[in-house]
């Protein structure tokens, strides 16, 4: 039974080190470490994300330490890869936050270890900080208030002031959708022609976007166009579409310009989606991070552009 | 035998401290090694009562969703300005009606646990989400998070519940007639039963022991976040029967211990923290882990094989 054990160990130990040798070349040299926190790594944006930080990393010099949980909305998991993090000494933390409030508390944690922090993509609760007493160093991303006003008002222009709109929403509670929502609503609010008639959340996910649409649909067959939130969510909306033999009849909007969104943009069977930068995002929350440990001072607010894209200017 | 496995377990445990003292100059800390507890301590509570129904030879899969409705439960009562004292008992109600629905349709409505549960799974869910709308209820008073974040000399008080929790848990399996009956409901229920005990009682005592125990985590888990969420707890079920099976108890009921569960969990604690620290790709450490859960089955079964042969 001990050699069972111990070859269990053995294995584990030899997949450690083959790991550890990575850690240790660059953790050995005296250069400074910073912690990636991402939301989750099975998402394209993030994927993006990390790979602008890498760059920015290799160029300045840094160690990049990337962590996410296995899953999105896995707030209490990043909690812990923050406080696991802090054990090791990093000399900054950039993090995406599961969650707007319930992260602040990891945060208390990187605040009492001198770690200063960055906070990206999406904001804290700013009152959940205050609280806390958690500052920090600067807000790096886009202004998502702004990307849902520019997809409204590209909707009433594309549809001519008249239509019966579907929202899909994130999920609820997180200020990322819910501040796209808020801009969508604003920017739609004046045209009398456009009316909201479901809105309902698909927790980011593809899946979920094309069965609540597919819903949505029977529920409500007047609709004519569709804000998602995100385009996973509308990815799916589009397969829901397909499926009730009513692509090209319905227009959709998403956010965020995945590679699968702008080929549909481009083929037609999508109308816009709101273009984010997160590999820029990851290269500003890196740089920022090396000047603020190099006691630089940075602006609190660290705006990354937003852009519409549309047929026309879809590759 | 039982307690040959339950060293081997440990012994697994103490190897990869080892392993990690070697690798990692942060891992043998005494902050850290108080983080691993810590963080473990949501998963081990959990594991507790899926020890004692799988020790039944029983499954619950609702867990997850029970610590999500408990938690949401106690958030309501808090922001509703409820008294500490009675939002907590509140919340250790929720787990134990919870528990006892799935144990009187396992013991008397005679379904297999995995479908209860796997309904109950959901109906939980969809009550938390129901009763919050879906949002989260956050920012709760200090006198509440103490729990989470309070330490008693230096010792986080999440860890001093996980302890309190084992010792009452392990003495009521060790020193009590329902004890003996779990066992003995798992080793043999037909036979339980026709020596004269009531097997559908205990049956549903069991499964509201697990649904107390979840409610138990769910006070550590809203108080850690500081937050409710109808979207907690996904997956703790996968995490406590892993635990639970890692420390040696048989998935056919009848045999296992408290103590297997609480190193199973610590190795699952102390795997997810060492990789954190060593900085292995979030894919990676899902491989590892798995391979740890199935080596430890394997383990398990060869050992019994060889027992028996």
């Amino acid at each position: 039974m001990r050699n069972v054990t111990f070859s269990l160990v053995l294995i584990a130990a030899a997949l450690m080190s083959s790991c550890n040798r990575e850690t240790a070349r660059v953790g050995g040299g005296g250069k400074p470490t910073v912690a990636l926190v991402l939301k989750t790594l099975n998402h394209p944006y993030f994927v993006d994300m990390r790979r602008g930080a890498q760059e920015a990393a290799d160029r300045l010099g840094v160690t990049l330490q990337v962590q996410a949980a296995e899953r999105e909305i896995d707030v209490e998991k990043q909690m812990q890869i923050v406080e696991n993090l802090i054990q090791t000494g990093i000399q900054a933390l950039a993090i995406t936050p599961s969650g707007s409030r319930e992260i602040v508390s990891a945060l208390v944690k990187a605040r009492d270890a001198k770690v200063p922090i960055i906070v990206v993509d999406t904001r804290l609760d700013q009152k959940a900080a205050a609280d806390a007493g958690v500052h920090a160093e600067t807000f790096v991303g886009s202004d998502n208030y702004e990307g849902g006003r520019l997809a409204g008002e590209y909707l009433v222009k594309a549809t001519g002031g008249t239509a019966h709109v579907g929202i899909l929403e994130g999920i609820p509670g997180h200020e990322t959708g819910d501040s796209r929502l808020r801009g969508f609503r604003d920017a739609v609010k004046g045209a009398t022609g456009v009316t909201i008639v479901a809105s309902q959340p698909a927790n980011w996910e593809r899946d979920q976007g094309f069965n609540v649409f597919q819903n949505m649909l029977q529920a409500h067959p007047d609709i004519d166009s569709v804000f998602a939130c995100s385009d996973l969510m509308a990815l799916g909306a589009l397969e829901a579409i397909s499926a009730a033999h009513r692509t090209g009849s319905i227009k959709v909007v998403g956010f965020d310009a995945l590679d699968d969104a702008k080929k549909a943009i481009a083929e037609g069977t999508m109308a816009g989606s709101v273009a984010q930068f997160p590999a820029e995002m990851g290269r500003a929350a890196i740089e920022s991070a090396v000047k603020v440990i190099r006691g630089e001072k940075i602006p609190e607010d660290i705006k990354v552009k937003l852009e519409l894209v549309t047929r026309d200017n879809a590759k | 035998m039982n307690r040959a496995r339950q060293f081997g377990t440990l012994i697994g445990l103490v190897a990869l401290c080892f392993v990690l003292w070697i690798l990692t100059p942060y891992f043998l800390t005494v902050s850290n090694l108080l983080n691993v507890a810590e963080q473990t301590s949501i998963n081990a509570i959990v594991a507790v009562g899926m020890t004692f129904v799988i020790l039944s030879a029983g499954i619950d899969l609702s867990v997850g969703s029970i610590v999500a409705l408990a938690g949401v439960i106690l958030g309501v009562a808090l922001r509703d300005g409820q008294p500490l004292a009675l939002a907590l008992m509140l919340t250790l109600a929720v787990g134990v009606v919870c528990g006892a629905v799935n144990g009187l349709l396992v013991s008397h409505g005679g379904l297999p646990p995995f479908i209860v549960t796997l309904g109950t799974m959901s109906i939980a869910r969809g009550a938390a989400l129901l009763v919050t709308e879906g949002r989260p209820i956050s920012g709760f008073a200090a006198s509440f998070r103490v729990l989470a974040t309070g330490r008693v000399g230096f010792v986080p008080a999440p860890v001093i519940i996980t302890a309190a929790v084992y010792v009452l848990a392990h003495l009521v399996l060790t020193r009590t007639t329902f004890g003996r009956y779990v066992y003995a409901i798992g080793g043999n229920e037909e036979a339980t039963r026709l020596s004269g005990v009531a097997v559908r009682f205990h049956k549903a005592m069991i499964y509201a022991v697990s649904g107390l125990m979840s409610a138990v985590a769910a006070v550590i888990l809203t108080a850690r976040l500081n937050s409710a969420q109808p979207i907690a707890g996904m997956m703790y079920e996968l995490d406590a029967i892993a635990a639970t099976v890692i420390g040696g108890t048989s998935l056919m009921g009848g045999e296992g211990t408290l103590a297997g569960t609480l190193v199973g969990a610590l190795i699952m604690g102390v795997l997810r923290n060492g990789l954190n620290l060593l900085g292995v790709s979030s894919f990676l450490q899902q491989i590892v882990i798995g391979a740890v859960i199935v080596v430890a089955v394997l383990l398990d079964t060869v050992l019994k094989r060889k027992h028996r042969a």
